[in-house]
């Protein structure tokens, strides 16, 4: 049942927030909210998924492809992209804010919380913008502003803006822990027996900081999701974001099963990233 | 050591009210004023064509966009609707979600603030308010000041969990002091509790919180913009590729209809997206100053 509720609960609000735009009417400047379209609307996917209906949609004009066919490329493209973010951005966070609590230079913090307050799309269109102007003023092209094809990906770019923004907010939230536990009595315990600095860090801090990086988990992957729908738009990679506004006409049905994989995709990434974790502490945190 | 945050965050805020307030009057040209475009002849060593977009120059300070609009002069206009949402909104943002933090944090003896939202982040807040508004705000018969309500009030509710939570763990914080159990020995009722003694002690928190909703609402307000749900409505304009126009020329809107120009004429992007970070970083500013000024209590050192 708890782990029931939750899911029930995003099924529905996804139902709703797809059907939404079907069902409202506007005349003469009266807005009202058709539910019975909403329901009707759910009704039929819900039939169609045993008929296969609610797995087809429609391409082009008269191209009717299976969901499940096109779908394991997207899948993968934003998880890939995803996951080598984060990763980047658990590492990049360890080790920062265990440089950065010690550090008492408030300029630092001003900056890092200034690049932590720049939302995502300010920073794509910054670095779009960067990028063609140092090729128009020197030629040489430092990375692609853009998907284009199936062959040449952005890839520089879109990881960089997708690593950046959880690596701060880690770094923020890290090294306040990491600061707590550098006052604890255990620390000094280990500085009087004459340990040395790396090892105290990689013996103690590190293990001491661990559970709170799980415990940010989930808020470190809803920052990444956010960013993802941003970044896949405005750097047209066709992932699951992507594929989501790309679409020719608004489908219920096309839409539903996005946003559903999109969930699928957030429970695949925070496991994933438990895995990482827990190999992490056979590392750093072996008894 | 001189607070120089808080003086130049409170400057920047107070310079960019002003813009919001006094922005159409300072304006070199009218709304829908259009730089005409055409050929023109002095003599014959002095002549050439005027075209749209045209460079940044001492007539068009951030230049014109591709229809002739000048850029300097949007931005003026536009100033009021995305200040204006954006304190609103947070405001209203932290005076439910703060009220009913504290409220709930007196009354409620267990620990543990709700933790099933973790499959909801699977979703975030802008495509929440994006399938709302995608079926309303183009092309719609509602006016400017109802969308803006509408948007208004859907980003107020979306935020309001976000300053619920911290609100109620950082007074669940303090209720641990010693003061408050002595003074609820004493026979305080809760609310001379919250009143004398939690408020003062969250003042501060909750003025930095304000600053950073703020802009948390303007990131949103823009992201929604490169999806085309702009501040008080979408034109769309069909014959051809669509063209997204934003009917009240906000910063994000201006932002989200000119994200292609990043190949060419960049001036028209560059400017509204350097007008926006101003915002942002008057904001943050601001907020570090508040933080620095409160910043009392025992600090702790590290040992190592």
């Amino acid at each position: 049942m708890k782990f029931l509720l939750p899911v029930i609960g995003v099924l529905v609000l996804i139902f709703v927030l797809v059907a939404f735009p079907l069902s409202i009417e506007i005349i003469g400047g009266k807005l009202s909210v058709e539910f019975e379209v909403m329901i009707d609307l759910t009704k039929e996917y819900l039939g169609g998924i045993f008929t296969g209906d609610s797995f087809h949609y429609q391409e082009g004009i008269d191209r009717n492809p299976n969901f499940f066919s096109a779908i394991p490329d997207y899948f993968i493209t934003s998880f890939m992209y995803l996951a080598v973010a984060i990763i980047l951005a658990i590492m990049i966070g360890l080790l920062i804010s265990a440089w950065f609590s010690r550090s008492r230079r408030e300029w630092m913090k001003d900056l890092i919380g200034f690049l932590g307050m720049v939302p995502d799309f300010i920073m794509v269109l910054f670095l779009q913008l960067g990028t063609v102007y140092f090729y128009q003023a020197t030629g040489h092209r430092l990375a692609r502003i853009a998907t284009r094809g199936v062959d040449e990906h952005a890839i520089l770019l879109p990881l960089l803006t997708l690593t950046i923004v959880p690596a701060i907010y880690l770094i923020r939230s890290l090294s306040e822990r990491t600061y707590d536990v550098l006052t604890d009595d255990y620390i000094l315990t280990a500085k009087a027996k004459g340990l040395q600095r790396i090892y105290i860090f990689v013996q103690h801090v590190i293990r001491n900081v661990l559970p709170f990086l799980k415990a940010d988990l989930h808020k470190v992957i809803a920052i990444l999701m956010s960013n993802l729908f941003i970044v896949e738009y405005l750097f047209n990679i066709s992932g699951l974001a992507g594929f989501l506004f790309n679409t020719s006409e608004y489908q219920f049905n096309l839409t539903t099963n996005i946003l559903i994989t999109l969930v699928v995709l957030y429970l695949v990434l925070y496991w994933f990233i438990r895995l990482f974790i827990a190999c992490l502490e056979r590392i750093f945190a072996h008894d | 050591m001189i607070n120089w945050r808080l003086g130049l965050g409170i400057i920047l805020t107070g310079l960019l009210v002003l813009v919001a307030i006094f922005g159409p009057m300072l304006a070199p040209y009218d709304e829908d004023y259009i730089n005409p475009s055409g050929y023109y002849y002095n003599s014959s060593d002095d002549f050439g064509v005027i075209s749209n977009p045209e460079p940044p120059s001492g007539k068009h300070i951030f230049g014109t966009d591709q229809y002739g609009y000048d850029i300097l002069t949007l931005l003026l206009y536009g100033a009021k609707y995305t200040l204006l949402v954006g304190v609103l909104v947070a405001l209203v943002r932290v005076v439910i979600g703060g009220l009913l933090g504290l409220i709930n944090a007196i009354r409620t003896k267990n620990e543990k603030v709700g933790s099933s939202f973790g499959l909801l982040g699977s979703i975030p807040a802008f495509i929440i308010i994006y399938f709302v508004m995608a079926g309303i705000v183009v092309n719609s018969s509602l006016s400017m000041i109802e969308l803006i309500l509408l948007q208004s009030v859907l980003m107020t509710i979306v935020g309001i969990p976000g300053v619920y939570a911290a609100v109620f763990s950082k007074t669940k914080e303090l209720k641990k002091n010693l003061y408050i159990t002595a003074s609820h020995s004493l026979g305080a009722r809760s609310f001379r509790i919250a009143w004398k003694h939690l408020l003062p002690h969250l003042k501060a928190t909750l003025m930095v919180m304000f600053v950073k909703e703020i802009i948390l609402v303007l990131s949103l307000i823009g992201q929604l913009g490169i999806f085309n749900i702009f501040l008080g409505g979408t034109i769309l304009r069909l014959g051809g590729e669509g063209v997204y126009l934003s009917v009240t020329h906000d910063w994000a809107g201006l932002i989200g209809q000119w994200r292609s120009f990043v190949y060419d004429y960049q001036w028209v992007l560059l400017y509204p997206l350097l007008a926006f970070v101003l915002i942002i970083f008057s904001f943050y500013i601001l907020s570090r100053g508040i933080e620095l000024k409160d910043k009392h209590g025992f600090k702790k050192y590290p040992h190592i």
